[in-house]
């Protein structure tokens, strides 16, 4: 008899919910929270093809004035040569002002609004 | 709406249908997640990486398996490893001794009858982390056993070990603090209700 009615306590007791609680705007707060995520995927994968499509322009460029005038592509190359310092920090400011462009500072400013 | 058009409607973008989704599933996740890492403070953040797996891997999703068992699945991965990455590696296995300990330890004299529903679950947040999440399943999620193997990977044979064995603590834990007369009592309230 006791048995019997310990099991049934028991079983009511092991149906009721535990005290965990999730805040009642959690639905919204995940949904903007995967479109933050997947905006932050694309802004970085147009940033990808951006970078591929310049460097694509550059080797066709440069492709076309070695059939066209090589000496022209020499003397660049010689002047890349000379000043390498230079060259390849002109190349990575330009390439950060890219990023910060199309991905940094729009994640800045949806950071700056879920503050807001 | 359905879990087969509300999947085809997040698969196609629409945002709210992922909004309702949550909204469906969230019991079931912060149960699961809930019993599993028992924290409180970092909850939301182990439900919001539930849901955005949920959301990544919605397009691999076949439905071999109910929706809510696989949604299970993925919230009880997320708590397994919460526990492994904060190294409770002794909360990971189970371990009836310690519980057993713990039965002594929270021994109560002339416990409030009334109270009686709050002791047990306050009994099964010191049970191992597999007996209570079995519990969670069978009980308060109504899971067959087929599905809590499917979401624990436990064999069948070991769920049915688990729930008989926490049942059995859970009953020695009560014996302790009713008696003949409290007991009664609880039938009562729990009849009244």
């Amino acid at each position: 008899m006791k048995n019997e009615d310990l099991s049934e306590i028991l079983k009511t007791s092991l149906k009721a919910e535990p005290n965990f609680r999730l805040p009642s705007d959690f639905s919204q707060k995940v949904t903007q929270s995967i479109a933050r995520h997947e905006q932050w995927k694309t802004d970085l994968t147009d940033y990808f093809y951006l970078l591929a499509t310049l460097l694509l322009l550059i080797i066709l460029l440069a492709g076309s004035y070695y059939l066209a005038d090589k000496e022209f592509l020499i003397r660049i190359v010689t002047f890349l040569k000379l000043y390498p310092v230079p060259v390849l920090f002109l190349i990575f400011t330009l390439n950060f002002i890219l990023l910060t462009d199309r991905v940094l500072l729009r994640l800045l400013f949806n950071r700056w609004k879920i503050n807001q | 709406m359905n879990d087969t058009e509300l999947i085809s409607q997040i698969l196609n973008g629409n945002m709210n249908a992922f909004a309702f989704l949550v909204n469906r599933y969230q019991k079931l996740v912060v149960h699961v997640a809930g019993r599993i890492i028992q924290r409180q403070d970092e909850l939301e953040d182990v439900c919001q990486e539930v849901f955005l797996k949920v959301y990544q891997n919605l397009g691999n999703y076949r439905n071999e398996c109910k929706l809510s068992t696989w949604i299970a699945t993925i919230a009880y991965n997320a708590g397994i490893n919460y526990l492994r990455k904060y190294k409770k590696w002794d909360e990971v296995n189970p371990d009836d001794s310690a519980a057993l300990r713990n039965l002594t330890d929270y021994r109560v004299e002339n416990y409030e009858t009334t109270d009686l529903h709050r002791y047990i679950r306050e009994q099964i947040e010191l049970l191992p982390v597999h007996y209570r999440i079995v519990l969670t399943l069978y009980y308060l999620e109504e899971f067959s056993y087929q599905e809590i193997e499917q979401i624990t990977g436990m064999p069948e044979g070991t769920v049915k070990s688990y729930l008989f064995r926490a049942k059995t603590l859970l009953k020695e834990k009560l014996k302790f603090v009713v008696d003949e007369n409290s007991l009664k009592l609880v039938k009562e309230i729990s009849n009244e209700k």
